[in-house]
């Protein structure tokens, strides 16, 4: 009886635990969620300078990591927003990449002509709607993030270059869609899977998961078996 | 050697043009392209394959969802056409371009309807149902279509399609450069609005030129010199730009004399004031009374034999 009653007190604790349990967020996420909504006046005019100028620039300002006042910031700007919608916002880790690229001409290429302005400047001033007609030859700010991040990413061979690896993908909570019994078989929880992701079952069908052949030399038996496998003999599961 | 329906128009519109005696009074051909019209400029370096042009432009037109839309993992091996349900593909295209470590650099292709300044289609449309209109978009009119399919026979991109499957309501299918959305100030193309690179640049067609041209003078070693579709056929609204020459990712070499200018010259000198039903049927009439004259004295005397 004690064991029973135990054993639902460390359950209700459990239970509690879960429920509390908030999934983590940055300290200064609000904030960066703020500071992407903003939009802020267009530069129209930049200053055309070559990057190795720009560089110095840069260095004669005395701009350093110190001066990195956001650690990171959420792309998600209400420009890119208000033509297309379909992607949570991007995390983009701004101090780290600054330390790590340690070349801040690399992102922050032209400044303002406006001699008055700061050095440097958040890429949504000069990048905004796209196909301007003012401004033809100005790229849009969907476009300056993509150019940017990946063109950067392949030349370096360092961070994610596939869509996937900064937009996180969408995926809903699967509690709600999979319904499975109590105490499913794997064939049932492969049917459930098929249901949504069947070319994904049928791509597996063409791999060496599914069609390798040859001798299993840890199997007994089948140690020089050569017409063993998946794609002759062996049965599989479901 | 194998003569293709293609080939054999082809032919035959030459012949014609050769035998063809134009009148001093006909009209020289006159180009009846918009003013201003809107275009899109393509930057092939631009373009990293991820095909959300052709699901946006499912979404926006109404036609089905692209094959595997979330997957690049084997659509490109096979070299796709647009076809009645898809207005553009990208295909893609290794052109023996190789990057720092040796490995193969592909390069992606949009296909979509070119919207010709001066559309073949247009020209070769017998009861007027293709139209160019002022924003650029070459526009179908399915009410007026009788579906005789001339338009696929015209075009030098090979772009319309048609419902075959459909025996009743058949359509013929092609890119509408998003004409009800472009007619509104700030509207854009589907696939131009979602594109992450900004590899299609959408705006007026003068623009766009200086644009690339301006890419084209700063960026010397990346670009070949060439705007495709400036010229092309008399030029089109949508233009390339690319690092590889443009016959490797299937952009035919074209003349630069517009396509309907040959025939609708020819067309139009034989058929000015009538003038050569009037000669060919005079000189038919003529041959056959020489014809009946001849006869008629062969057969006399045999007449008056009998």
């Amino acid at each position: 009886m004690i064991k029973k009653m135990g054993g639902i007190v460390c359950l209700m604790i459990l239970w509690a635990a879960v429920c509390t349990a908030q999934v983590w967020q940055a300290p200064d996420q609000e904030q960066a969620k703020e500071r992407a909504k903003e939009v802020v006046p267009f530069v129209k005019e930049y200053q055309d300078d070559c990057r190795i100028s720009r560089r110095i620039c840069l260095m004669d300002a005395g701009v350093s990591l110190d001066d990195v006042k956001e650690v990171y910031f959420l792309l998600d700007n209400p420009i890119i927003k208000q033509r297309e919608d379909h992607y949570e916002p991007v995390r983009f880790a701004h101090k780290r990449h600054a330390a790590l690229v340690n070349d801040c001409s690399k992102c922050h290429h032209f400044r303002p002509k406006d001699e008055n302005a700061l050095e440097t400047t958040r890429c949504s001033a000069c990048h905004q709607d796209s196909f301007n007609p003012d401004h033809p030859e100005r790229i849009g700010l969907k476009a300056a993030f993509h150019q940017q991040c990946m063109e950067c990413h392949q030349e370096e061979a360092k961070g994610p270059v596939d869509c996937t690896g900064c937009h996180l993908p969408h995926v809903p909570d699967h509690k709600e869609l999979v319904k499975l019994p109590d105490k499913p078989d794997p064939i049932q929880v492969t049917k459930a899977c098929l249901e949504c992701h069947d070319t994904q079952g049928e791509d597996m069908l063409k791999t060496a998961h599914w069609l390798w052949r040859g001798p299993s030399p840890y199997t007994t038996g089948h140690r020089k078996d050569i017409l063993h496998g998946k794609g002759t003999t062996a049965l599989n599961n479901f | 050697m194998q003569i293709t329906r293609r080939h054999f128009f082809r032919f035959m519109g030459a012949a014609g043009a050769s035998v063809a005696v134009r009148p001093a009074s006909a009209h020289a051909w006159q180009t009846k392209a918009p003013p201003d019209p809107f275009g899109c400029l393509v930057d092939l370096t631009r373009c990293v394959g991820c095909r959300k042009c052709e699901e946006a432009c499912a979404e926006v037109n109404g036609l089905p969802e692209p094959e595997r839309v979330n997957c690049q993992c084997t659509i490109f091996e096979k070299n796709r056409r647009p076809d009645e349900t898809a207005f553009t593909v990208i295909n893609r295209y290794y052109t023996g371009k190789v990057d720092a470590f040796d490995k193969p650099v592909p390069t992606y292709a949009k296909v979509q309807c070119m919207h010709c300044q001066d559309p073949v289609c247009v020209s070769a449309c017998i009861v007027g149902a293709l139209t160019k209109e002022d924003t650029g978009a070459v526009r179908y009119d399915v009410t007026k279509c009788i579906g005789c399919r001339y338009c696929m026979v015209a075009c030098p991109f090979e772009i319309p399609a048609y419902e075959y499957f459909d025996p009743v309501t058949p359509r013929v299918m092609k890119c509408t450069f998003c004409q009800e959305r472009i007619k509104e100030t700030g509207g854009l193309p589907g696939c131009a609005a979602i594109c992450p690179t900004e590899t299609i640049t959408f705006g007026r067609r003068e623009t766009l030129l200086a644009v690339a041209k301006k890419r084209l003078k700063e960026n010397p070693g990346i670009y070949i010199q060439h705007v495709y579709g400036e010229k092309e056929v008399g030029g089109t609204a949508w233009m390339y730009i690319s690092s590889v020459p443009f016959e490797t990712v299937n952009l035919p070499e074209l003349p630069d004399a517009p396509a309907p200018k040959l025939s609708e010259t020819i067309q139009h000198s034989l058929f000015s004031y009538l003038w050569f039903p009037v000669l060919l049927f005079g000189v038919l009439g003529a041959f056959m009374a020489r014809c009946n004259k001849g006869d008629h004295k062969a057969t006399s005397p045999d007449k008056g034999g009998a």
